[in-house]
């Protein structure tokens, strides 16, 4: 389990660096984007691994881990953004 | 503050080169800009697909587990990607009572709990063939392999199959297990394998066959088995075989004759049923002239087959055999029971085989399709009988891969 956390969070590592390239960065973030973007794939990938075992079982956990981090480092960054604009739009 | 955001950005324009800062390389420098995040993006495009199609519809995890079995099979051990990302297993023996005997279960299960997602653990019931196989190398990393894929593997043998004999009574040993690999946690409800070996395989269509099981089997595989006793004995008898209507001599090893006169001769008195088989036990010695006129005549022609001494009397041989054997070939042949079958049958023989004829699966399969039965037939060259050779060629390796990866795809997807 050690090694596949490891596993996990180098896919993290390296979804958080192609999400990056990719620019799909809040924009809101102005500094160390690339860090950040890094250490959020990072936790997401190793959430995702950790729940992937729980639902598809060790063996098919890195295949469930990859897909939802690119989900989750795509959609949460625009995601928050969305929800801070649509908060801000009602509170104005 | 905008300064410090572009700064973290991809530096795409520090790769151009600034000394040759011509007209022509501003719009390199655009298409480059644009060209990064695009290309980015179609990647995270791809390995979430290959993520999603992998573990969440039911042929793309066959398709994950034929990739990562296939090596595991062809070099006889466990690739490093399969113990990493694998199951942890853990591998217990048990036993089972059934109406003749006892079942010997060696079982090889995940240890983790049973997975939320339907299906991403399933299960195969392995019949190793005759003999004991359990300890056999090759047996156990593909029950290993299976098991770390997260499919729980039941290998299986009887009292009569330790024995180096073959009864078919011993299919509701099958049954048994079955059931009892039905009841294992995670797979209640599932449509479930089987899959055997050798002079195995009738054993499992007779429990494929059997109304108890049948339409909760999700395929069966035999390998390296054969589809009429008769008619193996026959080819014993002639050593030779017919492949595409012309005669190809075929010489069996001896287990073979071992084990055929352990099933021929079930029927013969105490006296002629010991001095037949200890011809064919290991060490044995050819009956003397003498020895074959005292004998019964149903007797010498079933010893006349095994020795394969008269060839051109292989006929009057077979007619000769007391109806108790025809009886017990009969009752021996999965063909007798192919229409009752339900679940596709896949059929893997080796050219080469010395244990078993390869027609026999030849005959299976165009048995198979004159009843419309779903069915695969697959004939190889890198086994000796059911077991990988070793020093393979490349090119042979390749060819016979693919097939092997397709047929292994198939049978996972039917319970994925």
């Amino acid at each position: 389990m050690f090694f596949l956390s490891l596993l996990w969070l180098l896919i993290g590592l390296l979804i958080g660096g192609l999400t990056w390239m990719a620019r799909c960065s809040p924009p809101s973030w102005r500094r160390f984007v690339w860090l950040r973007m890094l250490v959020l794939g990072a936790v997401v990938a190793l959430a995702a691994g950790w729940l992937g075992v729980l639902l598809a079982g060790h063996f098919f956990a890195t295949a469930l881990a990859l897909w939802v981090t690119v989900f989750c480092m795509v959609v949460l960054p625009r995601g928050t953004r969305w929800l801070h604009m649509h908060l801000h739009i009602k509170k104005v | 503050m905008q300064n410090g955001a572009q700064e973290n950005q991809p530096s795409i324009i520090s790769t151009v080169p600034t000394t040759d800062n011509t007209t022509g390389s501003l719009p390199h420098t655009k298409r480059g800009r644009r060209f990064i995040p695009l290309a980015t993006r179609c990647l995270l495009g791809i390995l979430f697909l290959s993520g999603f199609l992998c573990s969440m519809l039911p042929w793309g995890r066959a398709f994950v587990r034929s990739t990562v079995l296939l090596p595991a099979l062809i070099s006889a051990q466990e690739p490093a990607p399969l113990q990493l990302m694998g199951e942890p297993i853990r591998h217990t023996q048990t036993t089972l009572p059934f109406q003749d005997g006892t079942v010997y279960l060696d079982i090889y299960a995940p240890t983790t709990p049973v997975p939320l997602l339907p299906h991403a653990r399933n299960g195969v019931l392995i019949l190793p063939g005759i003999g004991d196989q359990r300890q056999d190398p090759q047996l156990v990393n593909l029950s290993q392999s299976l098991a770390r894929a997260g499919i729980v593997t039941f290998d299986m043998t009887t009292d009569t199959l330790l024995n180096n004999d073959v009864a078919a009574e011993d299919s509701d040993g099958v049954v048994q297990a079955f059931q009892a690999l039905a009841h294992w946690p995670g797979l209640a409800g599932q449509h479930l394998g089987l899959m055997s070996f050798s002079a195995g395989v009738p054993l499992i269509c007779f429990a494929a066959a059997d109304p108890r099981i049948r339409d909760d089997v999700a395929y069966v595989t035999a390998f390296g088995g054969y589809f009429n006793t008769a008619n193996a004995l026959k080819i014993v008898g002639r050593r030779a075989m017919m492949v595409d209507g012309k005669q190809v001599p075929w010489q069996p090893v001896p287990y073979t004759l071992q084990v055929l006169s352990n099933v021929v001769t079930r029927t013969f008195s105490f006296d002629e049923q010991t001095r037949i088989r200890a011809v064919f036990a290991p060490g044995g010695t050819p009956l003397s002239s003498l020895q074959i006129a005292q004998l019964s005549p149903g007797a010498r022609a079933a010893y006349q087959l095994l020795m394969g001494s008269e060839p051109d009397k292989v006929d009057a041989n077979m007619a000769v055999l007391p109806p108790a054997v025809h009886a017990e070939l009969a009752d021996l042949s999965p063909s007798r029971v192919i229409n009752e079958i339900r679940a596709p049958i896949f059929l893997l023989h080796d050219r080469n085989d010395a244990f078993l004829p390869f027609s026999e699966s030849r005959d299976f399969a165009a048995a198979l399709t004159r009843i419309h039965h779903e069915h695969d037939y697959v004939e190889f060259h890198i086994f000796d009988h059911v077991e990988v050779k070793s020093n393979l060629q490349l090119a042979q390796l390749l060819t016979d891969g693919s097939h092997l990866f397709s047929v292994l795809n198939r049978v996972l997807q039917l319970n994925s």
